[in-house]
């Protein structure tokens, strides 16, 4: 038994490093592969909007950095096109 | 929309970070006057001519949009999600959002502006305000065909 467990941690350690490598490589490196597990991959699967749903309402701040407005203040009529993003 | 940084310095920084051009290397900010005048930094060197908006620090709009790190919608005229673009990078995809307009709305041609928006430095931020018909506060977005 005690040389079943051992095998069964060493398969998995294995493949847990085999699967780090692979993620490094696709990611470029071990720290990005990290920060992708770390910062992306909780993000994956995040939200339940779907195409059909009603658009939530956000309060938003103005270029300004003091004026604010709701992004629902900004839906009627015509369509809003919203593209989220940062600079880095 | 700004949204909370995907790369800052003290979290997961790319080596493109460094490498680029443009050194776009920023901390992850702590306070909305710092998302405030990486926005600004933004707009002023890319001479972004759109309508823009920041998320406050409560993430609302992130949260909301499940947007971080980047995320195109399109709200319809009767305010639900018509469009609804995948995560970024990988599923960041402008070209299938606009094929998605052209497709309800008609082919947009765009124009330019003559001239670049008029913001407020980011070294004046709480201090002036936006001047007339800055780029303050979105307008709608184009009309549809």
């Amino acid at each position: 038994m005690n040389r079943f467990w051992k095998w069964t941690a060493g398969v998995f350690g294995v493949l847990l490093f085999a699967a780090f490598g692979v993620l490094s490589y696709m990611a470029g490196s071990p720290k990005d592969a990290y920060g992708m597990v770390r910062y992306a991959l909780p993000h994956m699967h995040r939200g339940t909007l779907k195409v059909g749903s009603d658009a939530p309402d956000a309060r938003i701040v103005a270029l300004d950095g003091v004026n604010r407005f709701h992004i629902r203040e900004r839906t009627h009529e015509r369509p809003l096109v919203l593209v989220f993003g940062s600079f880095t | 929309m700004y949204v909370r940084e995907a790369h800052p310095t003290d979290e997961w920084q790319m080596k493109s970070n460094l490498k680029d051009k443009d050194d776009v290397c920023y901390a992850q900010p702590k306070t909305l006057e710092q998302r405030a005048i990486i926005a600004n930094d933004f707009i002023k060197r890319f001479k972004f001519p759109l309508p823009f908006g920041i998320d406050d620090m409560s993430n609302a709009a992130d949260n909301a949009y499940s947007a971080w790190p980047e995320r195109i919608y399109i709200i319809d005229e009767s305010g639900h999600i018509a469009y609804r673009g995948g995560m970024g990078p990988f599923n960041y995809k402008p070209e299938e959002a606009r094929e998605w307009l052209a497709a309800r709305y008609g082919a947009i041609k765009h124009e330019l502006p003559k001239s670049t928006p008029d913001v407020t430095p980011a070294s004046a931020l709480g201090a002036v305000a936006p001047a007339p018909g800055a780029l303050s506060t979105p307008a709608r977005a184009a009309p549809a065909k």
